[in-house]
């Protein structure tokens, strides 16, 4: 291992949460955090509102709103936190990313379509799960 | 004071446990004795139990599965000849020790058989095919080998203290609830796994993070030796696939200590959660365990054909596709349970899917050896059988991958067939090869030969003897796991069977013998060149045993087969390459740190076990107590001279001057010296590098591991999220979200977490900077709302609990105390070690290794805010919305 250990390597990778932007620019690195938080608050106040039950959005698509809120803000952490960019150095960072991304939504995804099936073919549907269950 | 822990549990009035516990016993203390008369320890504790050396961590690894390979293949013998005499009879094993004696065997060889050996087999051979001097975190390397051995020492105490598991190899609920399996079994089956669970995590993040960001220079992706990238894909299943195991035996554990509902009968609970969960990981383990053994065949079969590996690309494609579709299939595991012609359908088409690389490697093999000049040393016998056996085994595979086949076939003696058919015929054939062909270069001598072929012979057939009459058995309609039976036409068949446990029994008596005979003629079989079997990797560039830091220069990559590349140029100039110009070197100390995390991990497991409670805590606080200390050490490296360096290397050298002027025996250049160029950067002229300059700095190394580390801890929170979401409809009859959830206090939690995350960013941009005053300042508001968010939470669970809606009450409020409780607990993990980093910024102030420590906690502590993103949105907001 090479024995230079700057805090920022320019080049070939970047290490997943540094910055692009040098040690001495700290307006630059203050100014990244606080466009994420700005956006954070707006799309955590976003989500809170859409599930208080405003008659502006259609009720059954709340959950569709609620997901997208939520995906939006997590890219926002990535990016502007986490400092995930798709540039050439980051590639193994975001690979990496999207391969966690990848597993993590077969792993939710294919459970809930297996167990939904599961439970529609032994006739207890959602609701009536609980009454089946009683001892 | 001792808990559940009593006299009742040794094992008085059983003669066979008591008996077998008293040999090993009386082994173990005879082998701690010899040491000590000896005066081995100084030696042992130096050079082995504190190295950090990878080389030495592999050969640990190894050994111990190995011997718990002996360990599992008794409870094999004793299950084949149970059943061989159980015919109209009650056999000679009680139906609860049979129990044991199934799920111990099936525990043992996978977990601590299986898993270490290709551990081992990777720690050692990666690094050194890759060029490089080390894996990226030497000293968790130890530790993830202590805490494995940790697993291994508790699944043996439950021979002598208590019992064992009565419920199969993956202790399927409701049968390891509480209820029913009230013993401490299933307790000894799940601690251990999860101590060595965490150590293979480790592993993987290890070993990814060393074979993207540690290799030598010019090594770029597509020059590395195939087992490398089979390594690759094999870690990178590890850190996707543990994690979901860590989260399912977690709720396992909740539902037997604290009473939850996940997988219970009552209150909501669905054990087919558990089957789904587990199998989720299952599936990919299987991978974990036989993609470094296809990486093994194919640097097999390209070295004793001479050539090099047909179609690399397409085994570097096919292997990649195995990694994701290992991902895609684990449904078959059940296809009986109900999930329907739809998902069944898809997850078996799945499954045939995924035998298609796997046929690509296999051709790929046949391709390689077309033509070849074929030697049929003991490794490329393995890899001759291996091809045969694992053919025959893909095939029943396939078979059962057909749903109503699976109907059929599932749970019979067909299915045993099967996977023993794939894992002795693919991972331990791979095993034996991989031990026979890397032994001279960790030893420094090779293996008998003879005794080597008779092992492997005996192996071959005693396995297909012992295991084809099981596909009849299975066709027969015998199940698993019968302790006695009463159809006469099964007796047969299983009499061959245990005919051919005994052959394998002889084959395993061979390969004892072949070590003892070739320890005592090792100065006859001495390897003096390193380079034994005219190999084409980097490993055989280096002497037998290497030197600690593996090459006295790093080599410099310039295409595929890097050895080969270079000792076919020394062979036809017939002289060594230019002496070279020899730095120190700088090599990572060695670290009592694994062993000592591994002896309170034992006493934590242990006490868990037995519900001794203050000895959990005693235990709790010295791992992390050990941690501190580590972190906190000063000097992690030492410095070799470059005179060290190069007076080692001479040796080298001089030894290889015979191989190089054509004296070493069936080492000649190669006759033809045109092969096919598949580099495009040598193709198109570019750079002979391949712009790779060699290892990243420690900064990106780090930050990378770390950042393997936060991809598994999410693939865990999406196991607790899976069963929040399956169990979130499952009251019981109790308070559902809508009366539960107080939105306010979340929107507060929300606000505080986002707050610490920012000033967490704050305190990076002035560590970087090196102001200490506002990197200490910004990293105190970042605690303090942290615990602000955590007694938030603490008083929403106690009013919760006071309100009687604790998790006991029903399957969602288990769930949801589990998924919320387990982020709780990674932010007050968060604040302790953000409270041990302030302390070392404050005292050793801002170098680099403290500076990338800052980088880790800014990470952690950003995930979490994403994962809270996750709950506060599908948790709160979904429960509550209309």
């Amino acid at each position: 291992m090479s024995d230079q250990d700057t805090t920022h390597e320019f080049g070939a990778d970047a290490a997943p949460g540094d910055q692009d932007v040098g040690p001495h620019e700290v307006a630059t690195g203050i100014r990244n955090y606080l466009i994420g938080l700005g956006l954070a608050v707006a799309l955590t106040v976003g989500s809170f509102w859409v599930a208080s039950g405003t008659s502006l959005v259609y009720t059954p698509g709340v959950p569709m709103a609620l997901a997208a809120f939520a995906v939006a803000q997590m890219g926002v952490h990535l990016a502007f936190f986490l400092h995930i960019t798709t540039g050439p150095d980051n590639t193994n960072n975001a690979l990496a990313l999207a391969f966690g991304a990848l597993i993590i939504g077969i792993v939710i995804a294919g459970s809930l379509w297996i167990m939904y099936h599961l439970n529609a073919n032994m006739m207890v549907p959602g609701n009536m799960m609980d009454m089946h269950m009683q001892p | 004071m001792l808990g559940k822990l009593t006299w009742a549990a040794i094992p008085l009035d059983q003669p066979i446990p008591l008996a077998a516990s008293g040999l090993i016993i009386v082994v173990v203390l005879g082998v701690l004795a010899w040491a000590t008369i000896k005066g081995h320890w100084p030696y042992l504790w130096h050079e082995w139990i504190t190295s950090v050396d990878h080389k030495r961590i592999g050969v640990m690894y190894c050994t111990l599965g190995l011997i718990m390979l002996v360990r599992g293949f008794i409870d094999a013998v004793m299950m084949r000849s149970q059943q061989a005499l159980a015919f109209h009879a009650q056999g000679y094993l009680p139906p609860e020790h049979y129990d044991q004696i199934f799920s111990a065997h099936g525990t043992i060889m996978i977990f601590f058989v299986a898993m270490p050996v290709v551990i081992g087999l990777m720690n050692f051979a990666v690094p050194l095919q890759l060029g490089v001097r080390d894996v990226a975190f030497p000293t968790f390397n130890s530790v993830s080998l202590w805490l494995t051995a940790s697993g291994i020492l508790l699944v043996n105490v439950s021979l002598v203290i208590g019992e064992f598991a009565k419920t199969g190899w993956l202790a399927y609920p409701p049968l390891s609830e509480l209820k029913f399996s009230p013993g401490v079994g299933v307790d000894y089956y799940l601690w251990s796994l999860q101590i060595s669970g965490i150590g293979t995590l480790l592993t993987g993040i290890n070993f990814v993070t060393t074979i993207l960001k540690v290799r030598a220079p010019g090594m770029i992706y597509t020059r590395m030796p195939i087992f490398c990238w089979t390594a690759l894909a094999s870690n990178l299943l590890i850190v996707a696939a543990f994690p979901i195991l860590t989260a399912t035996f977690a709720m396992l554990l909740l539902d037997r200590y604290l009473g939850f509902h996940f997988f219970t009968t009552d209150a909501g609970g669905n054990a087919m959660m558990y089957i789904n969960l587990i199998w989720a990981w299952g599936h990919p383990e299987v991978y974990i365990l036989i993609l470094p053994a296809f990486g093994i065949f194919s640097e097999v079969i390209s070295t004793f054909s001479g050539k090099p590996l047909f179609g690399y690309r397409s085994m570097i494609i096919a292997t990649m596709a195995i990694c994701i579709l290992s991902f895609l299939v684990w449904l078959h595991h059940f296809f009986t349970m109900g999930a329907g012609a739809d998902v069944n359908g898809f997850f078996g088409i799945m499954t045939m899917i995924i035998a298609v690389p796997t046929g690509v490697k296999i051709f790929n093999w046949l391709f390689t050896m077309w033509g070849g000049r074929i030697r049929f040393a003991t490794p490329m016998l393995w890899s001759l059988s291996f091809m045969v056996t694992f053919v025959i085994g893909g095939m029943t595979g396939v078979l059962l991958a057909v749903p109503p086949a699976d109907f059929v076939l599932h749970n019979s003696l067909f299915l045993v067939a099967h996977f023993h058919n794939v894992i002795i015929g693919g991972v331990l054939f791979g095993v034996f090869a991989a031990y026979t062909y890397w032994f001279p270069k960790a030893f420094g001598f090779r293996l008998d030969e003879q005794w080597g072929k008779a092992a492997f012979w005996l192996w071959t057939i005693g396995f297909y003897v012992a295991f084809m009459p099981l596909y009849v058995l299975g066709l027969e309609g015998m199940t698993r796991r019968m302790q006695h039976y009463d159809v006469a036409a099964w007796h047969p068949w299983l009499l061959i069977a245990a005919g051919g446990a005994a052959l394998i029994l002889a084959g395993i008596g061979c390969q004892v013998a072949q070590l003892v005979v070739s320890i005592r003629n090792r100065e006859a079989l001495r390897d003096t060149t390193g380079d034994p079997w005219d190999g084409r990797t980097l490993e055989w560039a280096t002497a037998s045993p290497p030197p600690a830091f593996n090459f006295a220069v790093m080599p410099n990559v310039t295409g595929e087969e890097a050895y080969w590349g270079i000792k076919q140029k020394a062979l036809a100039q017939r002289q060594l390459s230019e002496l070279p110009n020899y730095k120190p070197i700088e090599m990572p100390r060695n670290s009592p740190t694994g062993f000592v995390t591994a002896f309170f991990a034992v006493a934590t497991g242990f006490a868990l076990i037995w519900h001794i409670w203050w000895m959990v805590m005693i235990g709790l606080v010295g791992a992390f107590a050990t941690f501190v200390v580590f972190a906190w050490r000063d000097v992690a490296e030492y410095d070799l001279s470059a005179a060290e360096v190069a007076e080692a290397d001479r040796q080298r050298r001089e030894a290889r001057v015979a191989l190089v002027e054509g004296r070493e025996p069936g080492i000649a250049p190669a006759i033809t010296t045109k092969r096919p160029e598949h580099d495009p950067h040598r193709l198109r002229g570019l750079d002979p590098d391949g712009g790779h300059t060699g290892p990243a700095p420690k900064r990106i190394v780090t930050g990378y591991g770390f950042w393997i580390f936060l991809l598994s801890d999410f693939v865990m929170f999406s196991g607790f999220y899976a069963s929040y979401a399956v169990l979130s409809h499952a009251t019981a009859g109790g308070p559902g979200p809508q009366q539960l959830f107080h939105l306010p206090t979340v929107a507060l939690e929300t606000a505080f977490l986002l707050l610490s995350s920012f000033v967490c960013g704050m305190a990076t941009i002035a560590s970087n900077a090196r102001n200490m005053l506002w990197t200490q300042v910004c990293y105190v508001i970042t605690g303090l709302l942290g615990i602000g968010f955590l007694f938030l939470e603490g008083s929403e669970f106690i009013k919760m609990l006071a309100e009687g809606a604790g998790p006991q009450r029903s399957a969602f409020l288990s769930a949801f105390f589990t998924l919320v409780g387990c982020h709780g607990l990674h932010i007050t993990v968060g604040l302790l070690w953000l409270g041990t980093m302030m302390a070392q910024f404050w005292a050793k102030g801002f170098r680099p290794d403290i500076l990338r420590r800052g980088m880790c906690f800014g990470l952690f502590w950003h995930a979490l805010d994403i994962i809270w993103v996750g709950i506060f949105t599908n948790v709160y907001l979904l429960g509550t919305s209309p």
